[in-house]
């Protein structure tokens, strides 16, 4: 095969002008790209991958983004010296470019024909009918059935993988040479991912084209790319074929990355947990939203089935899992079992008690015993309070410290979670994801609760980071004997911690077993289907 | 003590720069701000200073010179009743800037409280808190003080209340709104979650958090108090002669204009660029404060 080059990146470097001075996103980058293969850029945020890519699209914006120094040439054209004319017809025509977010990409106000015609009529001298025809035959392409009837829709009757779909449509209606798929699959459930990827690779086939597809995700890199490229803080850190990566990593950094998958089960066997009595029993619990219809004065209540009819049970010093797509119910799940939400009907027997059935009082008293661990560290703690506010607050509240005693009890939760105590006053806006995510942690155990519910608390946090908190989970519930509910969508890091998992899928059980077994022999189909959509290497 | 046992420890804290400071870091590098925070001083010192540094006393009159132009003796002149015009702005800023400070003051404390609340408690009691606030808004507002001021007689304890009761309605919904979008947060939940009362998540994790909109809409709101009361005395509802204040000043001014333009120009000029400043602090607080001009 002919190794002609179809865009040859040269040097490429990325400047930000901050109030702080300047920031370098991406630091003497080169690489090339091949008619027909895919080249997989992969790396950690902040690690420059996406802020490349805008620049040889022109998207930079500037100030405070600065282009420096580097080349980008494509047919022997340098796309950084282009005009803004000479791009636009560079931009969409040869190279097109899909997003992480399918909600924001698409205007909301618009027909899908008629975005899609109005790109396609930017391009291409073609009759409006003719651009309405091709538009139908390309979203037949990525598999939207009626396509005929839903391209008279606006984006949001469509689901999240659908709005993906609409995307690469619009993306591949100019039929470019080159697609830059940024993160496209991050958002989207597992099973949908696994779809679109396939999607992808399919149309990459077909259309011969060239792709760069950035990804933090190692498992999806390894599916879709022929060539890999390692980057970290704006610079290259290995570039080679996927195999080589995978089986010959030479670089320090690449080995960290992969070891953070976790392909393994859980480290240590669990001691067998079953004839431990249940800490938490939840029995037939009903969990709506509820929404009001009619007139003022003859409102009625309605609610929409959140959790409907689950039960499930946790022993003492067990880790469940929970896990399920978007929209199923285990986070409804979870935030009435810490009281977050109102349950409609049934119970949640805490150590025998029925938390529905509590006083305000008396329900207070008990929420010390359970404690809430949230998936966004950046929302999670009070901006305004320093980490020894945060940590010392609970304690003091609820009379496990007084002012003598509490700076220590602080101390130690510091060393619990792994953080360095001198950083006490310091503010959350001060810490990395992966910090805050551990002084979330300490605030959790401070009160030495009895269970944990913890709502996907690595899904924002960056592979090498998650592992780290993974562990640290880990460490914690043996150390303080700490039962857990663990909420993730990702099923090898319930793989990795859990000693039992619950599936839901809309607001329901659909099957529960221990981790190996369920693992390794599913019994219902959606478990299947949640299995085999994890990317594997 | 706390303190004590900290710095006991053998390794340095490292301090963290909490939000607060990071804005104010701003702040100081917005000249136009700095400015303003500079003369806005200098006219707070010298309004408190004025029983010393007034080139005259506040009642004393001279008939005999009437309304004269600005000279050595009087710099700014002097009124119809040969009062001088320095010294009656002086005492005149000392009315103006109270109004101003303890009206929004007033305001202040109750839009806070109320709109926190409101947001925080949610369902019943914010709807029946909210369309308190709507009636009241509904009132008009020159009636309500006029009806104020044939009750209780015009006093400048009245004004302060009548002023400060009408601009907390729109704090309370300022305020309201930041809450009800805060409240939603994880770091609320996590209070909640923690056991915590609701009047310690109010004060400590919402009024924190809110404090940025409110601070700005403050030094917004001096200003338009201080245009209020200019109103009020315009209309002879506020101050009551002999005391004068920057409205009282220039209501006057305003009737002898044609013949002695000085009575009118000074009170005027003294008002505006307190007005200016205060408008170019508070612009200068809202850039400050925007979390999407922070670090990262």
């Amino acid at each position: 095969m002919v190794n002609e080059k179809l865009l040859a990146v040269e040097n490429l470097r990325v400047l930000f002008n901050t109030r702080n001075g300047q920031t370098v996103a991406v630091e003497n980058l080169s690489f090339s790209l091949t008619p027909g293969k895919v080249l997989g850029i992969v790396g950690e945020s902040g690690s420059g991958k996406s802020v490349a890519c805008y620049a040889l699209m022109g998207l930079i914006p500037s100030p405070p983004g600065n282009v420096e120094s580097g080349r980008a040439l494509f047919y022997g054209n340098d796309l950084l010296q282009m005009s803004e004319v000479e791009l636009r017809h560079v931009r969409g025509h040869k190279i097109a470019m899909i997003f992480q977010d399918p909600m924001t990409c698409l205007n909301p106000y618009m027909r899908i024909a008629d975005q899609l015609i109005e790109a396609l009529l930017q391009h291409k001298k073609i009759s409006k009918k003719e651009a309405r025809e091709k538009s139908i035959a390309a979203l037949v392409e990525v598999g939207i059935l009626d396509a005929a009837m839903r391209v008279d829709e606006y984006p949001h009757q469509f689901s999240g993988g659908m709005r993906q779909r609409v995307m690469i449509a619009m993306a591949l209606l100019a039929e470019p040479e080159i697609l830059i798929a940024d993160e496209p699959t991050t958002a989207l459930d597992v099973t949908v991912q696994a779809q679109i990827l396939a999607l992808i690779k399919g149309l990459q086939q077909s259309h011969k084209l060239a792709v760069i597809f950035i990804t933090h995700d190692l498992g999806v890199a390894a599916q879709m790319a022929d060539d890999i490229l390692v980057m970290e803080k704006g610079k290259m850190v290995e570039q080679g074929t996927t195999e080589a990566i995978f089986k010959y990593p030479t670089q320090e950094y690449t080995k960290k990355l992969l070891s953070a998958v976790l392909t393994t089960a859980k480290p240590v066997a669990s001691e067998a947990k079953a004839n431990e009595s249940p800490l938490l029993d939840v029995k037939n619990l009903q969990v709506g939203y509820a929404s009001y219809t009619g007139s003022v004065f003859s409102r009625k209540k309605q609610f929409s089935r959140g959790v409907d009819d689950v039960s499930i049970t946790i022993r003492r010093g067990e880790i469940l899992g929970l896990v399920g797509e978007s929209g199923s119910g285990k986070s409804t799940l979870g935030r009435s079992i810490v009281r977050l939400v109102d349950a409609q009907s049934g119970q949640i027997l805490f150590n025998e008690k029925n938390l529905l059935d509590l006083s305000a009082a008396n329900l207070n008293l008990m929420r010390r015993d359970i404690q809430m661990i949230f998936q966004d560290p950046y929302a999670s703690l009070n901006p305004r309070m320093t980490v020894f506010d945060t940590l010392a607050e609970p304690l003091l509240v609820h009379g496990l410290a007084d002012k003598s005693s509490v700076l220590d009890k602080v101390n130690e939760l510091m060393d619990d979670v792994g953080l360095d105590r001198r950083f006490i006053r310091k503010y959350p806006h001060e810490f990395s994801g992966g910090q805050r995510q551990r002084v979330a942690i300490a605030r959790a155990i401070a009160l030495k609760p009895k269970l944990i519910v913890a709502d996907e608390p690595v899904s924002a946090l960056d592979v090498t980071i998650r592992a780290q908190i993974l562990s640290l989970l880990l460490e914690l519930t043996r150390k303080h004997n700490l039962t857990m509910l663990f909420i993730s969508h990702d099923m090898s890091v319930v793989r990795y911690l859990c000693d039992r998992v619950v599936v839901m899928q809309h607001g329901k059980v659909v099957e529960e077993g221990e981790t190996e077994q369920l693992f390794s022999s599913p019994q219902q189909e959606y478990t299947r289907q949640l299995l085999a959509a994890i990317p594997s290497l | 003590m706390l303190n004590n046992e900290l710095s006991a420890q053998s390794q340095p804290l490292e301090k963290g720069t909490s939000l607060t400071q990071d804005a104010f870091a701003r702040l100081r590098k917005n000249k136009m701000a700095m400015a303003s925070l500079l003369v806005l001083l200098i006219i707070i010192v010298v309004s408190l200073l004025t029983p010393w540094i007034a080139p005259y006393s506040d009642e004393e009159q001279n008939l005999d010179l009437g309304a004269s132009a600005p000279s050595a003796a009087h710099w700014l002149g002097t009124d119809v009743l040969g009062r001088d015009q320095l010294t009656r702005i002086l005492y005149g800023s000392r009315i103006s800037l109270m109004v101003g400070f303890i009206a929004t003051g007033v305001a202040l404390t109750i839009g806070v409280l109320w709109g926190s609340v409101a947001g925080f408690v949610g369902g019943r009691v914010d709807a029946i808190m909210m369309r308190i606030v709507d009636a009241l808004y509904a009132l008009p507002f020159t009636i309500f003080i006029i009806l104020l001021s044939v009750i209780f007689g015009s006093s400048l304890l009245l004004l302060f209340l009548a002023i400060g009761a009408v601009e907390w309605l729109t704090m309370a919904r300022i305020v309201r709104g930041q809450v009800l979008t805060i409240k939603r947060q994880e770091f609320v939940e996590a209070a909640i979650s923690m056991g915590l009362s609701p009047w310690r998540i109010i004060s400590r994790h919402l009024i924190p958090n809110v404090l940025g909109p409110v601070i700005v809409y403050t030094t917004l709101t001096i200003p338009s108090v201080i245009l209020l009361e200019s109103f009020l005395s315009f209309l002879g509802l506020g101050v009551q002669p002999p005391a004068s204040s920057w409205g009282s000043l220039i209501s006057g001014g305003v009737e002898t204009m044609e013949e002695y333009p000085w009575l009118l120009i000074f009170p005027g000029l003294v008002l505006t660029i307190t007005l200016f400043s205060l408008n170019f602090l508070g612009d200068g607080l809202r850039d400050a404060l925007d979390p999407r001009a922070s670090k990262d």
